[in-house]
């Protein structure tokens, strides 16, 4: 298998599983190696748990992307859950309104080199995280 | 799929495969406080050695399992955390302060037997 | 041939269609060039060995690239593949094949330590030698100099190739000794069983911490190291990034279940780092390296004795 990009829907948490262990395959066809493809499946599960906790499902597309000449995996976690009303608060460590460390999200945007959530009330929430390859 | 406890003496043992489910994580915490009980076991070794990933929910289950652990009178040593595991736990924002970690299931039971009160301070 | 393959694809020279089109946009060549470079074919297939020997007497005369004259079986390869290259700057076929056979030679000057300078000085002298007979061959001397310009865009295009590969490699050569450098400058060391130090000397910037860290953690689970005694006496200035990144590694190690000692932190470092909101109070520190050592050694359930017979200290768990 050597598919440039792949669709996992999240309707339960066994999903979350499968949805990191594609990151990591798809992270190692990029070439990422060692501690990278560990924090990378870990933000992968993060939000993927945040889909199962907060909206009950949706879906996380991974794929390959390239900027100048580097390339790298993009992942897009999307859900048409209840939204987060006040994003900036979420994004604050030991926040959370669930049955959670509160870590999630704040915690997989450190993980990861570029992170951007967009959120809206009653219409859902995306996540897009990308990691370079150095 | 289950996660399988082992008994040895006042010692229970569970070895995590890699990628257990929320359930099957869930499920653990409920048999090893029912063992406990039933057993009257002093130690409780986690051993995640197979695990290439512990987010917050599994460190969080971890954690509970811990302090349930205690409040029935058993110490609860986690062993085997890799490298690159506790690596991204840390960037995550996650600790196991209070819960003792060993390296391998050897240096775990050792350490939990080398403290006076089988480790029950459960501090450093 | 396999070995010579894998260092074509590695090196960063893309050899696809496309990019051997570009190459020969970027040197503006076209038909009518390649019409008039045909008609040099046979005066150069004539004086090939007299061009050869001038490129690389050039070379020998500056003696800037002893290695590639220092072995007869390496001359010989160059020589023959200068001789290939003449024959092919006139077939007029510039392809993929054509742009491998520059790759190839420029390979292998990057391993016999031609510079680039050096390369471009013996070029230039081989072309002054063509310049020269192309004008004593052709009568009329608008015409000498069109064909001449011809072939200097051919010659364009190989240098765009040879300098591309020289400098890539040189690159690649430098890479490879700063990660030597790198894995030198964080030695992580067994002194003990179940006992590690590292000792962090210099400048840690973010891609040494990352390295640190990785090297630390899995010598730890390598040795079964319950204890570390991580060394900053050789570290003049910590600023937060650093710090956070110490501390990480330090929370990281005592997840596996290994207790890290930091010794030799300075009042200086010291004060930084709680000027920084860094909490001390989170992380063990003795004062010098020697009381560390005492202290993990302890912790281990070490005692040095000092015996009667020997001066040197003896250890008995």
């Amino acid at each position: 298998m050597t598919a440039d990009a792949t669709r996992v829907a999240i309707r339960h948490d066994g999903d979350i599983v499968e949805a990191r262990q594609k990151g990591r395959e798809l992270a190692q066809q990029i070439g990422f190696t060692g501690s990278d493809l560990t924090l990378i499946a870990t933000a992968i599960s993060e939000i993927a748990r945040n889909i199962v906790v907060y909206a009950g499902h949706g879906n996380i597309d991974l794929s390959i992307t390239e900027k100048n000449g580097k390339r790298g995996l993009l992942v897009v976690a999307r859900d048409e859950g209840p939204g987060i009303p006040d994003i900036e608060r979420a994004m604050r460590d030991g926040y959370s309104t669930g049955n959670s460390l509160g870590l999630g999200l704040p915690g997989s945007r450190r993980l990861m080199d570029d992170f951007e959530i967009d959120s809206a009330v009653g219409r859902g929430t995306t996540v897009i995280m990308r990691k370079w390859k150095a | 799929m289950a996660i399988p406890i082992l008994k040895q003496g006042d010692v229970l043992i569970a070895s995590l495969q890699a990628a257990p489910t929320d359930q099957d994580l869930i499920q653990l915490k409920d048999e090893l406080a029912e063992r406990i009980g039933h057993f009257r076991s002093r130690i409780v070794a986690i051993d995640v050695s197979a695990l290439d990933v512990m987010d917050s929910f599994a460190t969080r289950t971890l954690r509970s399992i811990a302090h349930a652990t205690k409040l029935r009178g058993a110490n609860t040593v986690i062993v085997g955390i890799q490298p690159d595991v506790a690596f991204a736990m840390v960037q995550l924002g996650l600790t196991l302060d209070g819960i003792e970690t060993a390296l391998d299931l050897d240096e775990g039971l050792a350490l939990m037997r080398a403290q006076p009160d089988g480790g029950a301070s459960g501090d450093r | 041939m396999s070995d010579q393959q894998s260092r074509l694809q590695s090196s960063s020279i893309p050899l696809n269609e496309a990019e051997v089109d570009r190459r020969k946009r970027i040197v503006d060549l076209s038909g009518e060039d390649i019409s008039r470079i045909v008609t040099l074919r046979n005066m150069v297939a004539e004086h090939t060995s007299r061009y050869v020997d001038a490129f690389f007497r050039h070379l020998d005369d500056l003696g800037e690239a002893p290695a590639l004259f220092g072995k007869r079986e390496v001359l010989e390869e160059a020589k023959r593949r200068k001789r290939e290259h003449l024959a092919a700057m006139t077939a007029a076929q510039y392809d993929r094949n054509y742009v491998e056979q520059r790759v190839a030679l420029a390979l292998l000057y990057s391993r016999h330590g031609v510079s680039t300078p050096v390369f471009l000085g013996a070029f230039h002298h081989l072309l002054r030698a063509l310049g020269n007979d192309i004008m004593k061959s052709v009568k009329d001397p608008n015409d000498a100099f069109q064909r001449f310009i011809s072939l200097k865009k051919v010659a364009f295009f190989d240098i765009g190739i040879m300098t591309d590969v020289l400098i890539s490699e040189r690159e690649r050569t430098i890479n490879l000794q700063q990660d030597a450098i790198r894995e030198l400058s964080t030695p992580v060391l067994q002194i003990r069983e179940g006992l590690l130090i590292l000792p962090i000397i210099g400048m840690i910037d973010s891609q040494r911490a990352k390295q640190l860290t990785d090297g630390l953690l899995r010598s730890i689970r390598a040795n079964r190291a319950r204890m570390v005694v991580m060394d900053i006496t050789g570290v003049a200035a910590v600023d937060s990034k650093v710090a956070n990144h110490l501390i990480q590694t330090i929370a990281a190690a005592r997840l596996m279940g290994s207790t890290v000692i930091v010794t030799g932190l300075s009042a200086d470092v010291a004060q930084a780092l709680v000027a920084l909101g860094v909490d001390l109070g989170k992380i063990s520190t003795t004062g010098d390296l020697q009381s560390g050592l005492e202290e993990a050694e302890r912790m281990l359930g070490y005692r040095v004795v000092r015996t009667n017979e020997t001066t040197g200290p003896r250890l008995s768990a």
